[in-house]
């Protein structure tokens, strides 16, 4: 708890400090770093390897995109509740998902994501098709304040989404629910014969998963300004699942360094290449082979010499 | 009434016939034991039972509930608690978190997504004091996949009784040990059953672990029950000798 | 039209469709069965061979000599990486193959496209077939008869190689009982590299057939790994005959679907896959329930 404090300080305090370039690089790494956190909820917890993640970032972002173009509901509120929405529908997916298990289930995640990509094609009056929503403002409010639709502002916005998110999920995870998800990922078959109705708990971290996934795309919508059809992307799925890997999961604080890191990478490269997708599989593969907890995994075992 | 009752239970796999018309019941506070030789489809009544597979016929009732279509977690919940053939645990929890898991299944806030620390005492403390039944409280800190093979099959057996169940369903509980193993489960399960009122079945193919733990025994041949009663009556039974325990008695 | 022969035309249409996708299906079964791998990139396979045999068109001037170099080329990458990688990830759970092997899709896309470019490549099919024949007075394209009849030739085959010859029979031993096979004297690791180089060059010739069709693009991949898995979850995981049967499936609900219902045929195949894994689990012949 004290370390979360003290990051959240030094956060909060960065926006003294940095130039503008900087805090629009710093909004989009904890936008990116909900988004991974969100996903260790199902890989790491309860090992429901997801490839289709993006369509929780991409509903969340279609849905408040959506709401801010049509009405006048204030910025915080449109996000929360785009966020809500995507685990909403997060809990048919699930139920259709968790009729499968392992590899299969992966495969079903893959192909709900590449249905709703095709449909964001179709549904031009709600998605834009290929055009996507554009102009997306940052609706005043609450109490009439433009506060949140400042650089700052939204700064500050994004990372009490985050900070809430994490207390959220660590708080799920140390629960008598997040037990029971481990007992899952450790062994599902003795999770049901002790009497747990396990396809019940999985749809349920699913849901949440896909939520805190939502208010991540949610948060990318006003960031950006539009939403198109990248966000519902395969590779916006296996870019995820890297840094959820890469960070180390079933630890919550790895993701969410994976994915600085991802983007810090990103952005040092994209001056050299604009091949970084290269890059990316290639580190991917030597940490699945060689690190396969990951840095947070490292780490620890740095501290245990 | 009998807690355990099962009426003309049948299950085909396609044209074989695992389990033909069984009828047999568990009294309260009896210690049952099924036998048979290999095939005879102990274990296909096993999954009847615990609810793993669904009978072709025939009907499972528990404390005169009928539960022949209910799924296995729901018939776990109404007080039916199992072991496997081969022994299932979380390998990387330790044995205490082992037992608090599997008395939290009992808890009505099991699910509870936020706090908790409620639940989790009570858990601990039922899971606890079913370690010390089986003498486990030495190992209770240690990884449950790095017990021994004796004692990772007693662990088992505390997070059944973690869960204080009605009945409790063993499923061969000294496969896959060595016969200095064996002889020291069952002196730990022969103290455990004497020393409580608990409800068993148990489905097991030694003969000296069965004559020792039972004191009463089902002898299933090509799936169906050809003898009932007392150990002594099974063992003079002239139909069991030359179906099943041959020269060996 | 006469709806006799459209049915005939568009039955035509869908076991041509059919052979492409048990192309996929049954190296991705292969691939499952025997070495319990999960082969994520089989999508990037297939779209390296459509590259490649467009390159090989290019070169040799020959549809054939694209069909002969696709697979090879393809296969050999695909044994190269088992004995690369893979093997380094054996007895460890089926997720890090999974990874493995996704982490390879997005690198051979980026390499694809630094080395062939963008822009969908157009491969040339050869004069014999490229032209039309009149099936109850309805023109069909040969190419597509032709392909039907590829699918069938390679689907027995590969049926009469598992069945009658030697590596055929070491094959369906190693995946009953690779420690036998082992103790008796062969070496596992090395057929375990053939069977990925086979599924692999499988996938490889299906781009090839496909490339003239639907031209060579950075698209191919994630469809058609789609489709691959679609088909062997509905014929069941490791079950050669039953990637044959979802095979023919999904390309019969592909064909009639977009003629029936153009905006949903894609939701059809995925209500049929649902259909199976809530009837039937394991796939309609898989061993697992």
């Amino acid at each position: 708890m004290r370390m979360t404090i003290a990051v959240a300080v030094l956060l909060a305090l960065l926006p003294l400090g940095l130039p503008p370039y900087a805090m629009t690089l710093l909004t989009e790494a904890l936008i990116m770093a909900l988004f991974a956190m969100s996903l260790d909820l199902m890989v790491g917890y309860a090992r429901l390897i997801s490839f289709g993640h993006a369509a929780a970032y991409g509903l969340g972002a279609y849905t408040c995109g959506n709401i801010l173009l049509h009405t006048d509901i204030p910025l915080p509120f449109a996000v929360l509740m785009a966020g809500v929405f995507s685990g909403v529908v997060a809990i048919g997916v699930a139920w259709v998902c968790t009729l499968a298990t392992g590899v299969s289930f992966s495969m079903l995640t893959l192909a709900f994501g590449q249905l709703l990509y095709a449909v964001a094609f179709k549904w031009t009056s709600v998605t834009g098709a290929s055009d996507g929503l554009a102009g997306i403002p940052r609706t005043k409010g609450p109490f009439g304040t433009a506060f949140f639709g400042t650089k700052t502002g939204f700064y500050y916005l994004t990372m009490a989404c985050l900070f809430g998110s994490f207390l959220f999920a660590r708080a799920v995870v140390r629960s008598p629910f997040g037990a029971v998800l481990r007992g899952i990922r450790e062994n599902e078959a003795k999770t049901l014969s002790l009497g747990y109705n396990t396809r019940l708990y999985k749809i349920a971290v699913v849901a949440m998963s896909y939520m805190l996934g939502g208010l991540a795309g949610a948060l990318y919508a006003p960031f950006a300004g539009f939403a198109n059809t990248e966000l519902l992307f395969w590779l916006l799925s296996g870019q995820v699942l890297i840094m959820v890997i890469v960070g180390g999961t079933g630890t919550l604080v790895g993701p969410i360094l994976g994915a600085v890191f991802f983007l810090l990478v990103q952005q040092q490269l994209s001056t050299y290449t604009d091949s970084w997708a290269l890059v990316f599989g290639a580190i991917f593969i030597l940490f699945v082979l060689f690190v396969p907890d990951g840095i947070m995994g490292l780490a620890r075992r740095r501290r245990a010499h | 009434m009998p807690l355990l009752e099962l009426r003309g239970l049948t299950k085909r796999y396609g044209g074989i016939l695992a389990v033909d018309q069984v009828t047999m019941s568990v009294e309260p506070g009896e210690v049952r034991a099924v036998i048979g030789p290999n095939g005879a489809g102990k274990t296909s009544l096993f999954h009847l039972i615990t609810g793993v597979v669904k009978a072709t016929e025939g009907d499972v009732l528990f404390d005169g509930q009928r539960v022949t279509a209910m799924p296995a977690f729901g018939r776990c919940q109404l007080g039916m608690s199992r072991t496997f053939q081969i022994t299932a645990l979380f390998p990387e929890m330790s044995a205490r978190e082992n037992t608090s898991l599997a008395a939290q299944a009992r808890d009505k806030q099991r699910w509870r997504p936020l706090g908790g620390g409620s639940v989790f005492a009570e858990a601990q403390r039922r899971g606890d004091a079913a370690l010390e039944r089986l003498g486990l409280t030495h190992v209770a800190d240690r990884p449950a996949g790095l017990l021994s093979h004796g004692d990772q099959r007693l662990l088992e057996v505390a997070m059944a009784l973690a869960q204080q169940p009605r009945l409790l369903l063993m499923d061969e509980p000294t496969q896959g040990l060595s016969v200095e193993e064996t002889a020291q489960a069952v002196d730990v399960l022969a103290g455990l059953f004497a020393s409580s009122d608990l409800t068993v079945l148990l489905v097991e193919h030694d003969m000296e672990v069965v004559f020792r733990l039972a004191r009463k025994i089902t002898v299933l041949h090509r799936g169906a029950v050809i003898a009932d009663g007392d150990p002594e009556a099974v063992k003079a039974d002239a139909t069991v000798q030359s179906a099943y325990l041959g020269g060996y008695v | 039209m006469d709806f006799l022969a459209f049915l005939v035309t568009q039955c035509l249409n869908a076991l041509s469709q059919a052979a492409l996708l048990f192309f996929l299906g049954c190296g991705l079964t292969l691939i499952f069965g025997i070495m319990r791998i999960v082969n994520f990139a089989h999508g990037a396979f297939f779209m390296l061979g459509a590259y490649v045999g467009w390159s090989a068109v290019y070169v040799t001037g020959s549809f054939w000599g694209a069909l002969v170099a696709a697979p090879i080329l393809v296969g050999g990458f695909g044994a190269a990486f088992e004995m690369g990688i893979l093997r380094r990830l054996y007895g460890r759970d089926g997720h890090s193959f999974l990874m493995v092997t996704f982490g390879l899709t997005l690198m051979m896309g980026e390499a694809i496209r630094l080395i062939w470019g963008v822009a969908a490549l157009q491969v040339v099919m050869p004069q014999s077939l490229s032209g039309i024949v009149f099936i109850l007075d309805e023109p069909f394209p040969i190419y597509r008869l032709f392909l039907a009849g590829a699918g069938i030739v390679v689907a027995v085959v590969i049926w009469q190689f598992l069945e009658r010859t030697r590596l055929g029979l070491l094959i369906r031993a190693t995946s009953q009982n690779a420690e036998m096979v082992h103790a008796l004297g062969t070496d596992v690791r090395l057929v375990r590299s053939a069977v990925f180089g086979i599924g692999c060059g499988l996938a490889g010739i299906g781009g090839v057939f496909a490339a003239p069709m639907v031209t060579a693009s950075l698209g191919m991949a994630p469809n058609a790994v789609i489709d691959t898995f679609v088909i062997v979850i509905i014929g069941g995981m490791g079950s050669f005959l039953g990637s044959m049967i979802g095979a023919l499936l999904v390309a019969f609900v592909q064909v009639f679907g977009s003629y029936y219902f153009p905006d949903f045929a894609l939701a059809f195949m995925y209500l049929i896959m649902l259909t199976i894994l809530v009837v039937r689990p394991g796939g309609l012949l898989g061993k697992e329930a």
